[in-house]
């Protein structure tokens, strides 16, 4: 039975394409398009992840790490004082403008971390020295600096290369690996003290207070313990996820709440999930109603209703499971250049290719359902009057 | 069956798996290039050394206050006695200043005091004439010889010799006070040491202009060998200070460098916290309250006068 399934699946090529073509669609739609989704809000809360400190500690009201209200300077040795914090440094966070030796202006992030400590710093150097950064005028820029900054393709930035930001030289003694920023600019790493030297003079400049709670303290007790102690908001920073003391879903949730990207992403999710219904169901049916006069003779020749359904749900799945890896495989080509380049934007949490084979196999089965409806309206005398 | 059909058959059965194993690699690069999880810095931070504490930024003194070395009056510096680091003890001369314009006038003080002793001379040999020839007069027994006006006159003569002695007597103690004012005055312009230390900065050298209100003193003396730590406490944890807790200290650019702290006192003026990036336009929002530590100063390695510490105050929390 399940090789007469098959078979028959199989016999009619055009049909079968049509079906597996229209699933393959509606997996890469859906598979595709919220990866990119995820990214994008991945980005949003990129600062978080370049910066590794367990504790963010901000002004009462900020909800999300791009929108910063500052702080003042003392506030580090008050977050300090407080017995459930093991270490506290400064940390500054703001977006400049550098110049180029050709003349030309690019926006970049620039983050301050404190100098002793290089609390902060970046996780993965590429090439050069974390420590150089003590060196006067000195920073590290990320990756995708060196495309940015670059005065064309033959003549990258390099490590000893300088640059201006505000008015000031800066060196460039290290490149790192970081997650791209939403805003588009590229991370530059500077000493807390230095960044305040290229950043136009305000009253308070402290972006943020990174911490780490004490031995045998989860980061969430030492954060609500700061809050408590400071009245100043303490977040902590471990990934998005179901906790609203964590900062990156804080930060994400912001854009959700405040931003159109969501609507557009889930649109588009929405589409493919209707294209794929449509496709299959209309395949599927007339599919159905092609073979019509074979499961009618195999309904005469006594197959009972239960095991005609059963074979219907293997091709119907069959179909389904076909066209979901082939939507992978097509998914999976896209995110690869999209991993390598890191542009556009592409994080795949496992529940997105199990949700959509979840969804694309209730597509299958809506498919089949119809199918099945048709054929228990069929009488196997049909057969012999045509 | 076409070779068509077969190809569109067994390529997407093919097809399927690989998608599935492909996206499994994607998941894989995707872990891979993922940021590593929030950790400790690459130099770890200065360990809390109590269990409960108030942290303060501080900087670090000479014992007893820096004392920062000013001019009599204003004028050129002519010779610089001391070096940087070099120890001195009270009373020792620090640098002299330019003190020709009174030399000059001491020369000719001087001059006036040989001419003052050679009027004492003359008004003695003055004195001697008028004496002896009053003398050899009244030696005259015969009252005819000699007619009283005279003698008189004589006598008139030896009295105003002798005042004119006292008053040449008075022009030399007169030019000798002039002499020993201008050598206090010379005096003056070299600057000593107001007590024993250790010259920390030396900002004048030898034909620089000192000048009476300048923008940075002239020398800092001060007393290295203990050290003290002014640690600025927000006034937000202020309360929680008491006098006699202990404190440790770090060295700002490397925490593993940390002394512990003796408590001296509480400034008890709570002041406007220094800014940091010096701008004009920078405005102060908060204050400190200065608390004084002391510390012996360690051998190994060496710490100097106006390096920045992280302090811990040990301090209960409420």
């Amino acid at each position: 039975m399940f090789g007469l399934a098959l078979k028959m699946l199989f016999g009619d090529t055009a049909k079968y394409l049509m079906l597996v073509a229209g699933l393959f669609f509606a997996t890469f739609l859906i598979v595709q398009q919220a990866s990119v989704f995820c990214g994008l809000m991945m980005w949003t809360s990129s600062t978080l992840k370049n910066v590794g400190a367990p504790i963010f500690v901000v002004e009462e009201r900020v909800e999300q790490i791009n929108e910063i209200n500052p702080l003042r300077d003392t506030d580090v040795s008050r977050v300090r004082s407080v017995t459930a914090v093991r270490w506290a440094m400064p940390l500054y966070s703001g977006i400049q403008r550098v110049r180029l030796e050709s003349g030309s202006f690019k926006t970049v992030q620039l983050l301050g971390i404190d100098a002793a400590s290089l609390a902060g710093a970046p996780a993965r150097m590429v090439e050069g020295n974390l420590e150089d950064l003590r060196l006067p005028n000195t920073v590290i820029i990320d990756e995708l600096a060196v495309t940015r900054l670059s005065e064309d393709r033959n003549h990258p930035i390099q490590v000893g290369d300088r640059f201006e930001i505000n008015d000031i030289e800066a060196r460039v003694v290290g490149i790192c690996k970081a997650m791209r920023s939403f805003t588009g600019g590229p991370y530059l790493w500077t000493t807390y003290e230095r960044a305040l030297q290229y950043t136009p003079p305000q009253r308070k400049m402290l972006s943020a207070v990174i911490a780490a709670p004490i031995d045998g303290m989860t980061a969430d007790d030492a954060a609500a313990e700061i809050t408590r102690k400071t009245g100043l908001r303490a977040y902590v920073n471990r990934g998005f996820g179901d906790n609203p003391g964590d900062f990156n879903t804080s930060t994400i949730w912001w854009y959700v709440r405040n931003t159109g990207i969501p609507i557009s992403f889930g649109t588009t999710v929405v589409i493919g999930f209707i294209v794929g219904v449509a496709i299959a169901c209309q395949t599927f049916y007339a599919f159905v109603l092609d073979n019509l006069t074979y499961l009618g003779a195999l309904k005469a020749m006594g197959m009972s209703n239960a095991r005609l359904s059963l074979m219907l749900v293997i091709q119907s799945a069959t179909v389904g499971m076909i066209g979901f890896g082939i939507g992978l495989l097509a998914t999976a080509g896209f995110a690869y250049a999209a991993i390598e380049h890191q542009q556009p934007p592409f994080v795949m949490p496992w529940q997105i290719p199990v949700v959509a084979f979840v969804v694309i196999q209730v597509i299958c089965m809506m498919a089949a359902l119809m199918g099945i409806f048709r054929l228990s309206l069929y009488e196997p005398a049909m057969v012999f009057r045509a | 069956m076409g070779i068509f059909s077969k190809l569109i058959r067994y390529g997407t059965i093919v097809a399927a798996p690989a998608g599935v194993v492909a996206i499994l690699g994607i998941a894989r690069l995707q872990a891979e290039r993922q940021m590593p999880p929030a950790g400790d810095p690459p130099l770890p931070p200065a360990a809390k050394p109590y269990v409960q504490s108030v942290s303060a930024t501080g900087i670090l003194e000479a014992l007893s206050e820096n004392v920062s070395i000013g001019v009599p009056q204003a004028g050129l510096v002519t010779e610089v006695k001391v070096k940087v680091n070099e120890s001195v003890k009270i009373g020792d001369v620090l640098f002299r200043l330019d003190d020709r314009d009174l030399r000059a006038q001491e020369v000719s003080a001087k001059a006036r005091l040989e001419v003052a002793r050679a009027n004492i001379a003359v008004s003695e040999a003055q004195l001697g004439k008028t004496k002896s020839q009053l003398a050899r007069l009244s030696a005259v027994s015969d009252p005819r010889a000699v007619s009283v006006e005279d003698l008189e006159n004589r006598r008139q003569d030896v009295a105003v010799v002798t005042a004119q002695l006292d008053s040449a007597r008075a022009g030399v103690s007169a030019v000798e006070g002039e002499l020993k004012s201008l050598t206090l005055l010379i005096d003056r312009l070299t600057v000593r040491a107001p007590r024993d230390g250790t010259v920390i900065q030396v900002n004048i050298r030898g034909g620089e202009y000192a000048a009476t209100a300048p923008k940075e003193p002239a020398m800092i003396i001060g007393e290295t060998d203990r050290l003290q730590v002014r640690a600025d406490v927000d006034e937000q944890n202020a309360t929680r200070i008491r006098p006699g807790q202990r404190g440790r200290a770090s060295l700002k650019g490397d925490p593993s460098v940390n002394f512990p702290l003796d408590f001296v006192r509480v400034e008890p003026y709570v002041i406007p916290k220094a800014s940091l990036t010096g701008a004009g336009t920078e405005r102060v929002d908060t204050r400190v309250l200065q608390v004084i530590f002391s510390l012996d100063r360690p051998e190994n390695p060496p710490v100097y006068v106006g390096q920045q510490v992280d302090v811990f105050i040990e301090a209960p929390e409420h």
